[in-house]
């Protein structure tokens, strides 16, 4: 679903933000991207989203080159932010019709999931207001809702439990393994590692740029009985 | 005093590096000429300052091309100073912060308008700075006027800064209540601006009188105190920089009494306003219901792209500004009676009406660089339509067409308003309005060129990503580089009659439009998809 080969950015043709990464993530699996602060991990998915190009390698989604063709691989995705910024002066509502019209999504199918998804997160009556009201875990539950509503093969977070009260951060939980249940994937950045230890089929870990690893939590921990924050603050800890 | 000059100094700091960050140029050398590329301003201001200098000097009245200049600087500095505060004091994101600091009232409004001073004193530099340069030297070099004159140039913005904020501080916490107060703000605002332009236009209207204009005539200086006599301190500051202590004295204690006001004043106006507006602004507004609706890709980017102008007070006054300008100083100059409709139907102007209808009609392409902002003005929510499935070339061109509705808008209302006023025949409207597609087809499509190559994301209030922006001035050079190419044509022609002429020149004008678009699908589409938010 996704293939990410030998991709670097280099920033004023100095600051090497991500080096040489590969990484390839199968149909139906959810991966946690973990990494410390400035690692590369917000790089590398604004690079797999198209909101930044890569110095150099190729990314593809579902097989189609983001570089080449923008439009049909963003056709594959939708993304969630580590900040909830988007245009606010519109309605909750207004946003969602927005995502629903730019991914093509019928009526009918619109309607079922924008009641689904922001009842579920209990957004539903505060649809009719502008978005510039919204707390910030509201902007955070309106984008998932936004993000889901396409149904999209690949569904790309980062940091999504930033800012998520419990209740809504399990309801997220469950809305990511239920979309993997029924053949979609999901890519997705946190600090929380208890989150990508009970969630993720597969683990990447991202250092200084380059990653480090990545595999399932057995065998990252290689038959140790070591948590993943103890493997973690082990394999990135500077030397 | 500290805490004053720490926060004045992070203020100062943030404004300078946000203008030297927004010019986003690598190069050093490219840089340095970049950021004096408004100082070409100061061109067309020598140019004035010189016109009044040598008309004064004939009458033997060389000083009353300051108190003239004086006069005009304070209403342009009341006319820019009015938004600008508008957008730190209420619209700026860093107020959130500074109201949680341990300072006082009056020292977060005073440290909020030193970038309101640096940026009023420029505009001072370029018009009295001129005119004190130009009355210091081009006589023989008169030291202490000269001393004196930038003693008064550094003054000269307390005045109408503090005057601005007197009034538009209470103004918006009047307006800026209840459910429609983006909208009154504009409203509200544009009368301010209105009645501000009003009382010039009456200030400096010389029409009293007979007996008063002989009486002041008769006295020394009568002059003079007949063209300040609406409002003295023009009168202190020509003298002060003349050499008289008495009168200097009088300008800098008036200056001082309008800092000692607005001290006074200044906790009243933190709470009464700013809080006041900023706590308004969280309540949670509902309208409407929800609603399932489909409509087409392009509908809704423009859509998007037009809610953003008009959901921002700042970017709606500039915009619905820059493209009224005709009609607000034809309402004005109508209602203080400078013009007359008589004046239109006269002979000696019929040969220049179809000029003039032209363009009235084109204000809106000739003054409104829209899209050298359209993509600063998303600011840090740009990301959203990059990661949506749609090209470059659309995500462009979809911004494009939004510069084109709001300018051929403002176009057909100018258009129809004028046509009204002005004795004009259906050729005439027709050639009017060829010009003003090409030239609206042409300014909309090149100046995203300039914003794709300049983006600004990351500012801090909407005044900086729309008005204190080197694109608009990038993108107005361009209108002075086509135009002076257009006048050029024109003595070409000035044999030809009018209606050839604007002819030619719509053509010369849909010509460039094809060039432009080579440049901006051509070269500028994959700089936009390198744009990094």
């Amino acid at each position: 679903m996704l293939l990410v080969k030998n991709v670097s950015k280099v920033y004023d043709n100095k600051k090497k933000a991500v080096d040489n990464l590969s990484l390839e993530i199968k149909k139906g699996e959810i991966i946690g991207f973990i990494g410390p602060n400035g690692a590369g991990k917000t790089t590398t998915i604004r690079m797999i989203t198209g909101i930044i190009a890569p110095t150099q390698g190729t990314i593809e989604i579902n097989g189609i080159d983001i570089s080449k063709e923008p439009v049909g691989a963003k056709k594959n995705f939708t993304f969630v932010p580590d900040h909830p910024t988007i245009f606010d002066a519109v309605k909750g509502i207004d946003y969602l019709n927005f995502i629903a019209d730019i991914h093509e999504v019928p009526i009918q199918q619109r309607k079922e999931r924008i009641e689904r998804f922001t009842k579920a997160f209990q957004i539903y009556d505060a649809l009719t207001q502008t978005i510039n009201s919204y707390s910030h875990g509201m902007k955070q539950k309106l984008l998932v809702s936004g993000a889901l509503l396409p149904n999209p093969n690949l569904f790309i977070l980062d940091e999504p439990m930033v800012g998520l009260d419990p209740h809504s951060a399990k309801i997220l939980k469950d809305i990511m393994r239920d979309h993997c249940q029924k053949g979609g994937t999901v890519f997705f950045s946190s600090h929380v590692l208890e989150v990508v230890e009970n969630l993720c089929h597969r683990v990447a870990i991202i250092h200084r740029g380059k990653l480090i690893a990545c595999d399932t939590l057995e065998n990252i921990k290689k038959n140790s009985t070591a948590t993943l924050e103890e493997i973690f603050l082990e394999m990135t800890k500077d030397e | 005093m500290n805490k004053f000059i720490a926060l004045t100094k992070i203020q100062i700091k943030d404004f300078f590096s946000k203008y030297t960050q927004h010019l986003n140029v690598k190069n050093k050398f490219l840089g340095i000429l970049t950021m004096l590329l408004p100082a070409l301003l100061i061109l067309p201001a020598i140019q004035l300052a010189l016109t009044l200098y040598d008309s004064f000097s004939m009458i033997g009245y060389p000083e009353l091309t300051i108190t003239y200049i004086y006069i005009a600087n304070v209403m342009l500095m009341l006319f820019a100073g009015i938004p600008f505060i508008i957008s730190i004091f209420f619209y700026s994101k860093d107020l959130r912060l500074i109201a949680t600091l341990p300072v006082k009232e009056d020292t977060i409004v005073f440290s909020k308008l030193a970038s309101v001073y640096i940026y009023l004193l420029a505009i001072g530099c370029f018009f009295l700075g001129t005119s004190v340069v130009i009355y210091g030297t081009i006589d023989g070099v008169k030291v202490l006027s000269l001393i004196l004159g930038i003693m008064a140039l550094l003054i000269s913005p307390l005045l109408p800064m503090i005057i601005s904020t007197l009034i538009v501080l209470p103004f918006m916490s009047l307006i800026g209540r209840g459910r429609k107060r983006n909208m009154l703000v504009i409203v509200g605002n544009l009368v301010l601006i209105a009645i501000v332009i009003g009382v010039q236009l009456l200030m400096t209207r010389i029409q009293m009188q007979p007996d008063a204009i002989n009486n002041l005539l008769s006295q020394e200086d009568g002059l003079l105190r007949l063209i300040g006599h609406k409002f003295p301190p023009s009168i202190w500051l020509t003298k002060m920089i003349q050499g008289s202590l008495l009168d200097g004295g009088l300008f800098i204690l008036l200056n001082l009494a309008f800092i000692v006001v607005l001290k006074l004043f200044a906790k009243k106006l933190y709470s009464a306003a700013l809080l006041k507006f900023n706590q308004e602004g969280s309540a949670l507004i509902e309208k409407g219901k929800i609603y399932y609706k489909s409509r087409s890709i392009g509908i809704q980017i423009i859509k998007r792209h037009i809610a953003i102008i008009t959901s921002n007070p700042t970017f709606l006054l500039n915009t619905v500004l820059t493209m009224f300008i005709p009609i607000l100083m034809f309402v004005l100059t109508s209602l203080t009676g400078e013009l007359s409709g008589d004046l239109f139907n006269s002979e000696a102007l019929e040969p220049y009406i179809i000029y003039i209808y032209t363009i009235v009609v084109s204000t809106p392409a000739i003054m409104g660089s829209l899209s050298a902002t359209a993509i600063t003005r998303e600011g840090k929510a740009f990301w959203e339509t990059k990661v949506l499935p749609i090209s470059a070339r659309d995500n462009i061109k979809y911004r494009i067409y939004t510069t084109l509705i709001i300018n051929f808008t403002g176009s057909i209302i100018l258009g129809v308003a004028a046509a009204y006023y002005l004795p004009v025949n259906f050729t005439m409207i027709l050639l009017a309005a060829a010009f003003c597609i090409a030239t609206t087809l042409f300014f909309s499509t090149i100046d995203i060129a300039i914003n794709i190559q300049r983006p600004l994301l990351n500012w801090s209030s909407p005044t900086a990503a729309v008005k204190n922006n080197l694109n608009i001035m990038l993108s107005l050079l361009l209108r002075v580089i086509t135009g002076g190419i257009g006048f050029l044509l024109y003595k070409m022609m000035s044999s030809l009659g009018a209606n050839t002429i604007i002819g030619v020149l719509s053509a010369f004008f849909i010509i460039l439009y094809i060039v432009a678009i080579y440049i901006v699908y051509g070269i500028y589409e994959r700089k936009f998809v390198d744009i990094a938010p």
